[in-house]
């Protein structure tokens, strides 16, 4: 037995080596990436909120605020739903908790959805299931541009706008910390908004160009745009930190096989060179006898 | 010497500019307008256009190429736009060459280009790269 158990033994042990390499060195990459990504994301959020303050004061300070993008104007029957997964693997639950997040939406839901696939898991696991994927986005997200979500929001308002879909949901991952990721459902159209009795109207008049209503029917689908963008950033921050906590399980997941297997390793040897030596013992005996 | 305003140029991704003013002029819907301090409080969208920032105690005014968006004047200015661009980030070889292509794209004609939205997109992209070259030239006008 020894020679050939010890030999697979060692082949074990060399395979495992190298995959906690290359966990380790991944586990390396996505820190730093998610370093850079939680920039990007940080200085997004920093000014998020200057185009819903803008929306939510034109809102409480004229009264002919159009109905088309408010809450309740119309029946909500077909439901747009923008699903935000990566398009890379190797990262733990991230995807699969999207997926099933947003698979429970769409199973609440009567009508057939309209899906908006952004990375190419969800639209693979959609895709599958027989579902109908409107778009899709699928190069990576870490190094998108404001102005490339254009191309991913400007279809879906267009589509609200002539009534094809009533309700926009985004589904994707939030950063709560690097260890800790929520996915989070947020419904974009209609604006969800109350008149707000508490707040006061603003003491002077303000001069909106070219009137309230345009600059209100402006601000809401960019207020979409940047809904879209900032959830992306936020994923893609999300992927990597999940991804650096999965390789880092796998890196110790390794280095925990690799330390049993060098002591079944030397228990193999040390087998090996007791049944050696008592062989060795056992026929100068037979000898001298 | 003029009162001065703080004035914010946010994009999405990041804080384009930030500074104490004596007056911005940007390029409305209606056409260019200037703001200074104690202006009236508006609310106005912005066209595809020259920013031009004259800072506090300033004699030159600086020159910035954005992309719409709008202006929120109140105590503060807050400029929002989709995209902002100094001189110096320009690079004029890639705004002429966005410039011709979608020109060459509008010439000739297909099924495809009929599309509205396609149309505006490339009309839209042929009124940036001009922007972005007018800026890099130092603006269209000259104002002293």
């Amino acid at each position: 037995m020894g020679a050939n158990n010890m030999r697979d033994i060692k082949r074990r042990i060399k395979s495992i080596t190298s995959t906690e390499h290359i966990t380790n060195a991944m586990k390396l990459v996505s820190s730093a990436k998610l370093r850079k990504a939680k920039r990007t994301f940080e200085k997004t959020r920093e000014y998020f909120h200057y185009v819903t303050e803008s929306i939510e004061e034109i809102f409480n300070n004229t009264s002919e605020v159009p109905e088309q993008y408010l809450e309740g104007n119309r029946e909500i029957k077909t439901t747009a739903y923008i699903i935000i997964t990566s398009c890379r693997g190797l990262c733990g639950s991230f995807n699969i908790n999207v997926i099933k997040e947003a698979q429970k939406e769409i199973d609440k839901d009567w009508e057939e959805p309209v899906i908006i696939a952004v990375g190419t898991k969800g639209k693979e696991y959609f895709e599958r299931r027989g579902y109908k994927i409107q778009s899709e986005y699928i190069s990576p997200p870490e190094n998108i541009s404001f102005v490339e979500t254009h191309d991913i929001s400007k279809p879906i308002i267009d589509m609200y706008d002539s009534g094809q879909i009533d309700e926009v949901v985004l589904i994707y991952t939030s950063f709560v910390s690097g260890i800790e990721q929520r996915v989070r459902t947020v419904t974009l159209l209609p604006f969800s908004i109350e008149r707000d009795p508490e707040i006061e109207p603003l003491g002077k008049q303000v001069e909106y160009e070219p009137s309230a209503a345009a600059v209100f029917n402006y601000l809401v689908p960019k207020y979409v745009e940047i809904m879209i963008y900032g959830a992306i950033v936020e994923s893609a921050t999300c992927e990597h930190a999940a991804r650096r906590i999965a390789m880092e399980n796998a890196t110790d997941n390794a280095r925990d096989m690799l330390d049993n297997l060098t002591l079944y390793y030397n228990r193999a040897r040390q087998a090996a060179i007791t049944n050696e030596l008592s062989e060795i013992v056992g026929g100068a005996e037979a000898l001298k006898g | 010497m003029a009162k001065s305003v703080t004035l914010e140029v946010v994009t999405p991704s990041k804080l384009f500019y930030k500074g104490e003013i004596e007056l911005v002029i940007v390029r409305t819907l209606m056409g260019d307008e200037g703001f200074m301090a104690n202006h009236a409080w508006a609310c106005k969208l912005l066209d595809t256009g020259e920013l031009w920032i004259k800072e506090a105690g300033q004699k030159e005014y600086k020159i910035a190429a954005i992309a719409g968006g709008y202006i929120d004047v109140k105590d503060d200015i807050i400029i929002f736009t989709d995209a902002a661009e100094w001189p110096y980030e320009i690079d004029l070889d890639r705004a002429k060459s966005e410039k011709e292509r979608a020109e060459e794209w509008l010439r000739v004609r297909t099924p495809e280009n009929t599309d509205n939205l396609e149309v505006a997109k490339a009309k839209l992209a042929i009124a940036k790269s001009l922007n972005r070259m007018q800026v890099k030239g130092g603006g269209s006008i000259q104002r002293k």
